[in-house]
């Protein structure tokens, strides 16, 4: 879910309100930066929307688990069609909120490598947890978690209670260090510039100087390489494997208009989509056979380590208990 | 007549104003499956931010009472003082700034890209206690300056003509003559610093920067938004109420401030300070406009930076009419709700019934009382479970502003109206005025007052953060709220440029303001 995104939120509400009177709309939650005017929001809905003779429509919240958070608020009420945003570590918590529908889509498209199998969330893209630092100030930088937690280099990364990346560290933490984790958040705490509510904020502020690392994707690189032209921005890899994200897009039981949303989620797995996710979005896609720009083969391949959805969805609540109060000391 | 149908109204005013707190009760009593959480009461983090909402707003009272206390003298002291109206139209202005471009300029300022930061360290980081501290100084230390100021002011010129008799030395002056004058003044000044900062929400929300700088009222928030774990939120409501209501009344046991008045130095005697305390004064006195100005300086290169395109791209016009709009609405509520109000407690003021008139007092003046978050949580999770956020928000977002604001309108009004009563009450009777005709009367009278109430209000309602945080939806977004999200990001352009606009606007309306106190 790379969000780069330099534009002010206000063109969302643009997007969200120059809609057509007769077609059908189909209105899709989703976070902040996917609907910018770089993302890949506005690609995706022009090409949708030259054959589904529909108004794409989306509503952007904060980040990924403000997805969920607000489809609790909402319930049956919501007037969303389809969610697309939240990710594997919340897939277990949304379907609980048996507002979830069949996606009934093939699952033998996506890559085998993903060895998808969920009959309800759809995958559209993917990455690996990673920190990002600028290698024109950084030459040596951190070669583990470990090592990064016990340094004394300025981070910035995000709240686990609004953002998927901020919860995905929260899984990451927990993987290398067990119950060690709350020390290790302590120490964490001693460096850490802020927390904030969302990836781009957190991002923005990485690339206006505001710290030496910021808690973001593998794939962020390439989109300096390729829309920035800069080549400093680097993923540190790190020896003891990185979290993955698998984003997920489902359709809810309350949508009146299902086949529109399972046309939609059809779409988003299609390989004119899947061109169009990776260098606006900034993620890897989830078929085989998309053809990406170069710079996607430099980035780092970490091994992949964390959690399975149900021990996630069994702990999660705990996790970011022990995480704000050992944030808080 | 006119007094009797007044009354009515002036009861079905105040019925409607309970009413509305009585239904946040409601919602935050009646949630159904969880209830309150108990745990919270014994969680660890709970206790850590309530330790830190404690001494964060400790700590910004004691700064701002004790760096008011130089600036004070030094602006008493020196009555010729260049600029010195400004200075204290200044002091107003930054203390009824809307939070949010204050934030702005301290971020432009000294964040991690700021203008002063390259001077401040490796180790400088704006966010935590530090940026907090910073913030809540700048908007309460000129109000401390204000309510010393004019408490000073109260010195008669005869005692310290007198004091010239005795030869009384500058610090037997300051123990005889300033100490007792101040004593009673600085606890006041201090609980009402620490109340503000207790109940402080944008700025710990912007410059908290994690958990570790975390406050009850933006806990409370977050459980709500960020956890939607409602049982949480409603315990940690409770909770701030029961505090922040403690410290209110605390605070009641003790007069108010008058720091909004105008100054009315005139031809008063003082005595003259040597050279050596002058020049101190001075510096005090200059290093005072420094740190005002300052972060609203701030704002301005970012000026320069933007080019007409993205001007354009803003989108400025929206969020500002929601503000002006939702602002203009709650604060003409709100001075019109003070105005019925005080209609039963101006008769039962003539009529002498003491108990009576203080009760109704107390009840018109409830929500000083009731935390805006607590209302807001409790009216929130009513509207969750009854009606669509989304098209009722914004409604919900004026009516707890004008619950919130009507003390400040009476506390506007009263005085006038009292006087009012005391010169004319008997003619109007005398006359047997109808109702129309007594408002003719009436009005025209308090006109200068209605309007200062009514500015007061509409700069505090357009600084809201707190209320429309709770509300706000994606289809419509108020221009704090704009520039909240703007500075969020980081995007200090962008930012600073809406914050300017909206500094203009809040500088206009103080300017009317004491304009109005003025004349």
């Amino acid at each position: 879910m790379k969000k780069i995104v330099l534009l002010p939120l206000l063109t969302l509400f643009v997007v969200g309100t120059a809609q057509a009177v007769d077609k059908p709309v189909l209105t899709v939650y989703t976070y902040d930066s996917f609907v910018s005017e770089w993302g890949s929001g506005p690609k995706l809905e022009a090409a949708f929307e030259k054959t589904c003779n529909c108004d794409l429509k989306f509503i952007a919240v904060e980040d990924g688990v403000s997805i969920l958070n607000r489809l609790k608020v909402e319930g049956e009420k919501t007037k969303a069609d389809v969610i697309l945003g939240i990710d594997d570590g919340l897939m277990e918590e949304a379907r609980a909120t048996q507002l979830i529908a069949e996606h009934t889509q093939s699952v033998d498209k996506l890559s085998a490598s993903l060895k998808w199998t969920d009959q309800d969330f759809l995958p559209y893209d993917y990455g690996y947890f990673s920190f990002i630092y600028d290698s024109s100030k950084i030459s040596k930088p951190a070669a583990s978690l470990k090592e990064l937690v016990e340094s004394d280099a300025k981070v910035i990364y995000q709240d686990p209670r609004t953002s998927t990346p901020g919860q995905g560290l929260m899984f990451w933490m927990k993987s290398v260090y067990g119950d060690q984790a709350e020390a290790a958040w302590q120490q964490l705490a001693k460096h850490t510039v802020t927390v904030t509510k969302g990836w781009w904020e957190a991002y923005s502020m990485f690339l206006e100087g505001g710290s030496d690392y910021v808690l973001s994707y593998n794939t962020s690189p390439a989109y300096h390489v390729i829309s920035d032209k800069k080549d400093q921005y680097k993923a540190a890899s790190f020896s003891e494997g990185h979290v993955a994200q698998v984003e997920l897009a489902a359709l809810l039981k309350s949508s009146i208009k299902p086949e529109l949303g399972k046309q939609f989620l059809s779409f988003l797995v299609s390989p004119e989509a899947q061109a169009i996710i990776p260098v606006t979005n900034w993620m890897l896609p989830v078929i085989d056979g998309v053809e990406l720009p170069p710079a996607f083969s430099q980035l780092i391949q970490p091994q992949r380590i964390g959690f399975t959805p149900n021990e996630i969805a069994a702990k999660r609540a705990d996790w970011i208990k022990e995480w704000r109060s050992a944030a808080a000391k | 007549m006119a007094q009797r149908s007044g009354q009515i109204i002036g009861y079905l005013a105040l019925s409607s104003l309970l009413l509305i707190t009585a239904w946040a009760f409601y919602g935050l009593s009646s949630v159904g499956e969880g209830g309150l959480s108990w745990a919270v009461f014994t969680d660890p983090y709970i206790h850590r931010i309530l330790a830190f909402s404690l001494q964060q707003a400790a700590l910004s009272a004691t700064g701002s009472v004790l760096l008011a206390l130089p600036v004070a003298r030094a602006v008493y002291y020196l009555p010729k003082l260049w600029g010195k109206h400004a200075f204290l139209a200044l002091c107003l202005l930054c203390f009824v700034l809307p939070s949010l471009i204050l934030i702005t300029g301290l971020v432009a300022l000294l964040g991690g890209a700021g203008y002063l930061s390259p001077y401040l360290g490796e180790s400088w980081n704006l966010y935590g206690l530090q940026g907090i501290l910073l913030a809540h100084l700048f908007l309460n230390l000129p109000f401390a300056i204000r309510a010393f100021y004019l408490q000073l002011q109260a010195i008669p010129a005869s005692s310290w003509l007198l004091a010239r008799q005795l030869k009384l030395s500058s610090w037997q002056s300051v123990a005889w003559l300033e100490w007792p004058q101040l004593r009673g003044r600085l606890f006041t000044v201090w609980i009402f610093v620490f109340v503000l900062c207790f109940n402080s929400f944008a700025v710990v929300l912007s410059l908290g920067g994690g958990p570790q700088s975390t406050t009850l009222e933006v806990a409370i928030y977050q459980a709500l938004k960020y956890d939607f774990n409602i049982p949480e939120a409603l315990s940690l409501a409770w909770l701030q109420l029961l505090i922040a209501g403690s410290l209110f009344l605390l605070m009641t046991r003790f007069s108010t401030s008058s720091w909004l008045s105008a100054d009315t130095a005139g031809a008063q005697f003082l005595p003259s300070p040597n050279t050596k305390s002058r020049i101190l004064h001075g510096l005090v006195y200059l290093l005072a406009w420094f740190m005002f100005l300052l972060p609203l300086a701030a704002l301005i290169p970012s000026l320069l930076q933007i080019n007409l395109e993205r001007l354009a791209q803003l989108q400025i016009l929206q969020p500002l009419l929601t503000s002006l709009v939702l602002g203009v609405i709650a604060a003409v509520l709100s001075v019109l709700f003070a105005l019925l109000l005080l209609s039963p407690i101006r008769l039962a003021r003539l009529a002498g019934k003491a108990k009576q008139q203080w009760l109704l007092d107390v009840l018109a003046n409830h929500s000083l009382i009731i935390p805006a978050m607590v209302v807001s949580v409790g009216l929130y999770v009513w509207l969750l479970t009854h009606l669509d956020v989304d098209q009722w928000g914004m409604i919900f977002v004026i009516l707890i502003n004008t619950l919130i604001l009507v003390p400040f309108a009476i506390q506007q009004l009263k005085p006038r109206l009292f006087q009012f009563d005391d010169q004319y009450q008997r003619l109007a009777q005398q006359l047997k005025l109808n109702s129309l005709a007594y408002w003719q009367v009436l009005l025209p009278w308090l006109n200068r007052d209605l309007q200062a109430a009514f500015v007061l209000t509409l700069l505090l309602a357009m600084g809201d953060v707190a209320v429309f945080s709770i509300f706000a939806s994606d289809e419509w977004v108020s221009l704090p709220w704009l520039i909240y999200s703007y500075a969020g990001s980081y995007r200090i352009v962008e930012a600073s440029v809406l914050s300017f606009l909206f500094l203009l606007i809040c500088g206009f309306l103080v300017f009317w303001l004491e304009q109005i106190k003025k004349t």
